[in-house]
């Protein structure tokens, strides 16, 4: 956020030159801005959060590297006082003002205790339960983030979850095997979500559950799944558009969930066209996206730019979909790349022009 | 209490609930190893294009494949995937334990007689015509090597019979405990 406060400091002093505002109403603002922004991530904690991921995985590739020349019990030890010192020792940090510091060992911590399973399972010579001992790390990890509401160890506790459903989802050789209950873990952490006001966890937990929805089609190939995910987020982009402060108190996404919802509808319907591939009915699937995206960016592509080259991005993908599925056998290659080259000129033309009228709009706003 | 105290506090009970998650597991296993049921069973080479993987070698038994018609209740063609499975075991004349009855989900009805142990494993795929067995992972498929002594036991389980002594928890849990080549004993799991 140091970016943004250098910014506002100089926009302020060019307002104060040219009158605009008066002095004290400035240095109001700019104390506004540094309360407000300035507890949010600075570059020196983000270094010092790289700076111990770096000292961690040195100690880390040592113990790897000189593991047989320890004891079994020392390497217990090792993990015991790694586990210790890492969360103790962060909340010291923590406590003393290093936030960031402090994180980065919270997160060695977490480490410490994956390794512990993994060394467990050597140990004894555990074979089988991958998938079962990253959800042990899983749990532990989120039980760490709600007692220290830490922010980034919500991030890897979501992390993890998503880990044990592709692990167990992907499980060789064995079909049928999405495990439903990874709802209620997201359920779950989705409230620890809240609780250490983690937005990030929320929109991987969303990006989650469209890769859940993704999963489970594939195992299943029944179009269930996918269109739920189309429908439930055709659902979620409405509220966030028509209802934006009860979707924003319902997720607290800072006004992101439109952008879920652009996607989720469109990895939902690619699925239902795959299916579709070779029927009539591709092309009315075809209509429905096409629609949808255009619909979503005349509602909701003025107030969000990500949005809207989500929405351009879609199309384009869209169209190279229905190019595929139709017109692909009726045009040699160069034709193609022409055609190819003509369409997307013409998109640029028209993503310009949006592009031009949302900035013109925007400075009416800002008279 | 001061917040910082108070964070200090969290972290530490953190830091003592992992630490006890892993403690637990350490001594559940020891206690497999002191008090479970030996057995002795006959390693098996796995898939020899893949027999080590990373820092341990893929073991099979001569319990791995578990015949379909040592299943008594329920229908052992019925889809076995990722089920739990109890496999009754007995020690054979040559000292080497077999399979002699099956179930899902619970161990077989009427209890193992003398000399009989239930061990407990995870179903994973139906084998041959009609389902002619049942293939089982008892947990106990993987053995840790340190680096470079993997390829020459590989070599050896091919040439000669390796044997593989394991404790079987009361709860059916099973744990590899010593493992020989032939009547030589090349590791012994200590308790901690």
């Amino acid at each position: 956020m140091a970016g943004y406060l250098s910014t506002l400091k100089n926009d302020v002093a060019r307002w104060q030159a040219a009158g605009l505002i008066d002095a004290r109403t400035g240095d109001a603002m700019l104390r506004d801005a540094e309360a407000h922004h300035g507890r949010g991530v600075s570059f020196g904690s983000v270094l010092s959060v790289l700076a111990a991921a770096l000292v961690g995985a040195a100690l880390l590739l040592f113990v790897a590297a000189n593991w047989e020349a320890f004891p079994r019990v020392a390497r217990v030890a090792l993990i015991f006082i790694g586990i210790l010192v890492g969360y103790v020792g962060g909340a010291g940090l923590k406590a003393r003002g290093h936030a960031g510091l402090g994180e980065a060992l919270w997160l060695l911590a977490a480490v410490a205790f994956g390794a512990g399973t993994a060394l467990v399972a050597q140990m004894y010579q555990l074979s089988g339960d991958e998938a079962q001992a990253i959800l042990v790390w899983c749990a532990g990890t989120a039980l760490a983030a709600i007692a220290l509401r830490s922010h980034p160890l919500t991030v890897g506790a979501v992390l993890l979850a998503g880990a044990w459903l592709l692990m167990t989802a992907t499980a060789s050789g064995r079909g049928d095997h999405v495990p439903l209950s990874w709802l209620a873990l997201a359920v779950v952490l989705w409230a620890v979500s809240l609780w250490t006001a983690s937005a990030a966890s929320r929109h991987l937990l969303l990006l989650s559950a469209m890769l859940f929805a993704g999963l489970l089609y594939v195992d299943h190939e029944s179009l269930r799944a996918p269109a739920i995910l189309a429908a439930v987020s055709a659902a979620a982009f409405a509220l966030g558009v028509w209802r934006p402060e009860a979707a924003d108190r319902l997720v607290r996404l800072d006004g992101g969930l439109p952008v879920h919802g652009l996607l989720g509808f469109i990895a939902g319907m690619s699925a239902i066209q795959f299916e579709y591939y070779d029927e009539p009915e591709f092309i009315y699937v075809a209509i429905v996206v096409f629609a949808g995206v255009v619909a979503a960016l005349v509602l909701a592509g003025r107030s969000s730019r990500m949005l809207r080259w989500l929405a351009y991005a879609a199309f384009v993908y869209e169209l190279g979909f229905v190019y595929v599925a139709l017109i692909g056998t009726m045009l040699d290659t160069a034709s193609f790349f022409l055609a190819a080259g003509l369409v997307l000129a013409l998109i640029a033309v028209v993503i310009t022009r949006i592009e031009r009228r949302m900035a013109a709009a925007a400075a009416e706003v800002r008279p | 209490m001061t917040a910082s105290r108070k964070l200090i506090l969290a972290a530490l009970a953190i830091a003592l609930v992992q630490i006890g998650i892993l403690s637990w597991m350490i001594v559940g296993r020891a206690m497999i190893l002191r008090s479970g049921q030996e057995v002795v069973l006959e390693v098996q080479p796995v898939d020899p294009r893949d027999l080590l993987r990373g820092d341990y070698v893929r073991l099979g038994y001569n319990i791995s494949s578990v015949p379909a018609e040592l299943f008594a209740k329920d229908d052992p063609a019925a889809d076995p995937d990722e089920r739990t499975v109890f496999v009754r075991l007995r020690a054979g004349a040559d000292g080497i334990w077999q399979a002699v009855a099956a179930a899902y989900g619970a161990p077989p009805a009427s209890g193992p007689g003398a000399g009989e142990v239930d061990m407990r494993g995870t179903a994973d795929y139906g084998r041959g015509a009609g389902v002619a067995s049942i293939g089982v992972d008892y947990g106990i498929e993987r053995f840790y090597l340190p680096e470079g002594q993997g390829r020459p036991i590989e070599d050896a389980m091919r040439e000669r019979k390796f044997r593989m002594k394991v404790a079987v928890a009361g709860d059916g849990t099973a744990q590899i405990k010593a493992f020989y080549d032939g009547d030589a004993l090349i590791y012994s799991e200590p308790l901690y």
